[in-house]
């Protein structure tokens, strides 16, 4: 039947027209030319009611048959195309990923600063508030009520910057734990950061520097109280394995006094040549002691019904033996070559 | 206190290496600063006699000697010109190590073999004596070890020692110490001597300064012989600790004081007239001291004298006047106990501090007088040879004696956290002088008036810690019966900071001290006037700061010359302003300053404290943005310092500030504002004005800053949950033609409150040039509306129409096309 082969014309050509086809544009055409609105194949369905029952049942399945195929044809030479075409696409949007990205640059923290965090987190974790008090204070709080009344020749030891009268800059922060002491009753569990002045400049001191002084008053605490919590705060900073040990000391405001000294944290005292420790095996770290009774009392605290321990401890030098820092002056010029490596 | 150790064996056996002492210290007692070594560590030192002596055949200033060593001659090539054939020389041998720690070897000096080295003083460790080889007397036999007669080499350590240890000023201490430590014996070997001199008593003795001098001793030394110096091993013992030989008698004293820690002093009695008086400087009473200086004296200042004339400045220095010398024969020793507190003003009121000084400002036993006079006349009977008067004048109107101090065991455990026997705590403060009785669990320790520092318990119970020894006590963590935490501001302060890192700015500790330019080149705080420095390091850094700007600038400034092309640095710290009280409350601040107690007002007012403090504290943060503060990209262009990088970080830290002109006037006067949170003035933002940024170095950068209250920063908010909807938003823009002059902030924020269904404004060009007018300015805004359905059209145009509405009533605004 003339029809019927005309159909079979139309299917192959169709069929090598998307064959042949190299775009999904091209592919496209071929389907508007042989299955559009008015591609001849359509006519000659929209054309099957014209025609006798019989031709009408055999033209109408032939030509179904002729357009699925079309599509099938179609539908998969698309998917080829459009998979070639994207990885194309996608060839073409590389970029170079070793170029920088946007950035986002990290700013800094003070290497002291850095410590005194560290410390103050320590101690807030085991449950102590933290202090602070005037930088500017008084003769009183900073010498007297500490057991360094006028004249005492404590005070020759501690170079101090005079204000107006009776005013300092403070030397140390242990005025902020006798205002501690004096504005709440025991227990008292406080650390005190902050800065301090001594009039004194020399390669290994500078007229200001950081302090971080703690306090504990409680019934029954002891010396092995302070050991085993400024041991667990050493290891907190330097890392799980140092160990610490005491030695005699002497403070004014507390008795006994220690000295606490941290095993090197770089080498463990088995380098004679360690730029840490430089051969010692220990880093000499922070002054402490037993509360003397004289301050609990000048602070209305029965000390025979309280003991109590205090320390202090200098976060610039514990910077500087963790960070490897060699000069202290370095802490405090504002030199973004220094700041920008912590 | 400089130790040689082979004298502190004279008083404590001791089986120790250098080490181990020194841990042994450190652990139970006193720091040691260092440890130093002289003469011969290592080898071998014989006495040799000089058999030929001559010059050296091919060297001017050499000599070359023949040295008989008991029976071997060897050929020595020397430096010095003073030995002599027969004389008795030390010889070091080949193989010897020195103090230095070079290793003496065989040598060929100028073609001539020299076998080992004839040694001069300094080379022995005996005293700083270079001048020549040091002769030895006859008694130093050929071919001896000269250790035989004395040691040649010589381990001192240093002992770093605390204040409250005087007692550890001297050799017997030290010994004293160290045999506690060891829990062995010590003793004082005794120098024995007949008195039979010339009578103290020709000579007068009068304190009239009775407070400033609790003990005056002065014993008469007579027929000594002239023009001696000390016996070599006394030298050699002075140098070793860190003192200049003399002569015989000045030794003498200072080899006790060593000893005993007990500074003494020896006058000439020839010339001192009538007897000594003990009595205050009189007005302009002026002394010239064995230093060549002239002194003038005060009412306060210890005098010893004589009926006509200051002889010694007590305690600190004599004058030169009547000191014993080369030619003394006739000494009059005085041993004495001054007032620790006076001398101290003494010393400081004169900037002069001695040696004796130091010892007596510490407050010394008074006890110890008679130890020390016992062993100082002892040691003058021997040499220079003198006849010890048998009379001592002593004035010690009230003797000290010695104190009970009670220690109970269960106190000393709770202290120290570790076990204390009752034994062990008796014999350890037995070993440190104390006398004991125990009685169960309580003790009483009879205190050695050497010993002022254990007046109480808890003295005694550092003292067994330590001895028992600190490694004992146990490592315990208390229970802490309270949450811990930070403040709300020490929060805010943190996160502030952690905020300002984490965007890229580097956190600065600048001083808070600095020069006054700090507060005049801020011309806008120069006249309020800063906190003052009475006595600052140097006169230029005497002002505290009123700002942390200055600090920071200059820290911008510096990081300029070290050739950096900017930065961002922050600061967050106290500011201070003067505050000072009233003139009616002017006494009672002082009072509450050194006493910290306030007097009341009246029946029910007390000054507020922290009006009598004086001054104003404040915390403050601060950024300084300077230069390039990013580098390009090679995507991005570099960002540079301005206010509105400034500004951006000041919304960040402040959300909901609002900003104004009217800033201070060292900023931009068109590119800075106020920053204020409501009604309250929270600090200021902007640009360096040209002029500041030139005073202080930074002319060529931009340079931002801004300061602000650490108070009112928000740089966490406590959030809260909104509803929202989920039905899509539409968004519109719109061009808006308006007066330069016109502030687009608050064009955003008046359209932002005209509610309805706008949700968002956002200003995303402004723009001037060609199509706008001029002296007028585009500004597009874009709009988000959002409703509880979906919107149509034309109810966001009736939207839009009453934004536009409202640009034009309230800023002449038109839309552009």
């Amino acid at each position: 039947m003339a029809v019927n082969g005309r159909i079979e014309e139309l299917k192959n050509a169709a069929l090598s027209a998307v064959r042949g086809a190299e775009s999904t544009a091209a592919l496209e055409d071929a389907r508007v030319r042989y299955l559009g609105r008015s591609a001849e194949l359509t006519e000659i369905k929209k054309s099957i009611g014209t025609l006798s029952p019989d031709e009408r049942k055999e033209v109408g399945r032939s030509a179904n048959l002729a357009s699925r195929e079309i599509e099938g044809a179609l539908e998969a030479k698309t998917a080829q195309l459009s998979a070639g075409e994207r990885e194309e696409r996608l060839r073409a949007e590389a970029v170079d990923v070793t170029l920088p990205g946007v950035p986002h640059p990290r700013g800094n923290l003070h290497p002291s600063q850095r410590i005194i965090d560290e410390v103050v987190d320590f101690f807030v974790g085991l449950g102590y508030g933290v202090a602070e008090g005037p930088e500017a204070e008084t003769d009183y709080y900073n010498f007297t009520a500490l057991g360094i009344p006028p004249g005492h020749p404590a005070r020759t030891m501690q170079d101090t910057f005079f204000l107006d009268d009776g005013l300092v800059l403070r030397t140390h922060t242990s005025p902020v734990q006798v205002r501690t002491m004096l504005s709440q009753p025991p227990p008292v569990y406080v650390v005190c950061p902050g800065r301090t002045y001594r009039r004194d400049s020399d390669p290994t001191h500078t007229p200001m520097f950081h302090q971080i002084e703690g306090l504990a008053v409680d019934r029954g605490l002891t010396l092995g109280h302070l050991k085993g919590t400024l041991a667990a705060m050493a290891r907190h900073v330097f890392g799980d394995d140092v160990t610490v040990r005491l030695r005699p000391s002497y403070f004014q405001f507390t008795e006994p006094s220690v000295e606490l000294d941290v095993s090197c944290f770089r080498c463990g005292g088995s380098d004679p040549n360690c730029k840490v420790c430089k051969g010692a095996g220990w880093l000499e770290m922070l002054g402490a002691g037993m509360v003397d009774p004289g301050v609990l009392e000048e602070a209305g605290v029965d000390p025979e019904e309280y003991t109590g321990f205090a320390f202090g401890m200098g976060p610039d030098r514990m910077a500087m033996a963790k960070y490897g820092i060699p000069d202290l002056r370095l802490f405090f010029e504002g030199d973004l070559r220094f700041l920008r490596q912590f | 206190m400089r130790v040689p150790l082979s004298w502190l064996r004279e008083y404590v056996d001791f089986e120790l290496g250098v080490e181990r002492l020194v841990e042994l210290f450190t652990l139970h007692s006193q720091e040691i600063d260092g440890v130093y070594r002289l003469g011969v560590t290592a080898g071998e030192v014989v006495v040799g006699e000089v058999v030929e002596f001559g010059p050296h055949p091919n060297a001017d200033r050499l000599s070359v000697a023949k040295v008989d060593l008991g029976g071997r001659e060897v050929q020595i090539v020397a430096g010095a010109p003073n030995p002599y054939p027969g004389a008795r020389v030390p010889v070091v041998l080949p193989g010897s190590v020195m103090a230095d720690g070079t290793k003496l070897k065989k040598a060929k000096l100028r073609g001539l073999e020299s076998y080992g080295m004839m040694m001069s003083e300094r080379e022995l460790g005996i005293s700083a004596d270079h001048g020549g080889i040091l002769l030895l007397d006859e008694t130093h036999e050929p071919g001896r070890p000269v250790a035989d007669y004395f040691p040649v080499g010589e381990t001192v350590i240093d002992i770093d020692v605390t204040p409250n240890r005087p007692d550890l000023w001297g050799m017997i201490g030290v010994a004293r110490e160290l045999a506690a430590i060891l829990r062995t014996e010590f003793r004082v070997p005794e120098i024995p001597y007949e008195a039979g001199g010339e009578p103290t008593g020709a000579f007068g003795l009068r304190v009239e300064a009775e407070d400033l001098c609790p003990r005056y001793d002065l014993r008469r030394v007579s027929g000594l012989a002239p023009g001696l110096e000390a016996p070599l091993w006394m030298r050699r013992r002075i140098h070793a600790a860190g003192m200049r030989p003399i002569n015989a008698v000045v030794d003498a004293t200072n080899y006790v004081m060593l000893e005993t820690g007990q500074p003494i002093h020896a006058f000439d009695a020839a010339k001192v007239h009538g007897g000594i008086v003990a009595r205050r400087g009189r007005p302009n009473e002026k002394i010239t001291l064995l230093d060549g200086t002239t002194r003038t004296l005060d009412g306060e200042m210890l005098v010893i004298a004589d009926e006509e004339r200051g002889l010694v400045i007590a305690g600190v220095m004599g004058a030169e006047d009547a000191e014993v010398s080369a030619g003394t024969t006739d000494a009059l020793i005085e041993v004495a106990n001054f007032a620790g507190d006076n001398i101290l003003r003494t010393s400081q009121r004169l900037g002069l501090r001695t040696d004796a000084s130091g010892r007596f400002e510490r407050g010394l036993d008074p006890n110890m007088a008679d130890l020390a006079m016992g062993r100082v006349v002892g040691l003058l009977a021997r040499n220079p040879g003198g006849d010890v008067a048998p009379d001592t004048l002593s004035h010690y109107p009230e003797p000290v004696q010695p104190w009970r101090v009670p220690l109970r065991l269960p106190r000393a455990e709770l202290l120290l956290g570790m076990p204390v026997g009752a034994e062990e705590a008796a014999s350890r403060l037995g070993a440190l002088g104390c006398e004991v009785e125990a009685d169960g669990q309580e003790l009483a320790a009879t205190v050695p008036t050497f010993r002022r520092d254990l007046r109480r318990e808890v003295d005694l119970v550092e003292e067994v810690g330590r001895l028992i020894g600190l490694d004992q006590v146990p490592e315990e963590l208390p229970g802490v019966p309270q949450p811990g935490g930070l403040t709300p501001d020490q929060q805010r302060r943190r996160l502030l900071r952690r905020l300002l890192a984490d965007l890229g700015l580097s956190e600065a500790i600048t001083y808070t001290f600095g020069p006054r330019r700090w507060t005049d080149d801020l011309n806008a705080q120069g006249g309020a006037g800063a906190v003052r420095i009475k006595n600052p390091l140097s006169a230029e850094n005497g002002n505290l700061r009123a700002s942390i700007l200055p600090g920071l600038l200059d820290a911008a400034a510096r990081n300029k010359t070290f050739g950096l092309r900017g930065g961002a640095i922050f600061e967050v710290g106290r500011v201070f302003a003067p505050d000072p009280p009233s003139r009616a409350l002017q006494g009672a601040a002082l009072k509450f300053r050194m006493t910290g107690s306030v007097d009341a007002l009246g029946p029910d007012a007390e000054p507020n404290k922290d009006s009598l403090m004086g001054v104003r504290e404040e915390e403050s943060v601060g950024v300084v943005l300077a230069g390039t503060i990013r580098p390009a990209g090679w995507n991005a262009p570099p960002v540079r310092a301005g206010f509105f990088e400034a500004k951006g970080l000041v919304e960040r830290l402040v959300p909901g500030a609002t900003f104004a002109p009217d800033a201070p006037s060292f900023l931009h006067p068109g590119r800075s504002a106020v920053v204020r949170v409501g009604e309250v003035k929270a600090g200021w933002v902007g640009e360096l004005h040209p002029e500041t940024a030139e005073k202080f170095g930074l002319d060529g950068w931009p340079v931002a800053a801004f300061e602000l209250d650490p108070g009112v920063c928000r740089p966490d908010v406590e959030p809260r949950f909104e509803p929202f909807v989920s039905v899509p938003a539409i968004a519109r823009d719109l061009a808006v033609v308006v007066e330069r002059a016109v502030p687009v902030g608050e064009m955003a924020a008046s359209v932002q409150g005209i509610g309805g269904l706008l949700a968002e404004v956002r200003v995303f060009d402004v723009y001037e040039g060609d199509q706008v007018p001029e002296g007028h300015k585009s500004v597009a805004l874009g709009f988000v509306f959002q409703g509880e359905r979906t919107l149509t059209d034309e109810e966001v145009d009736a939207e839009m129409a009453r934004i536009t509405a409202h640009l034009d009533e309230r800023f002449a605004g038109r839309v552009r096309s």
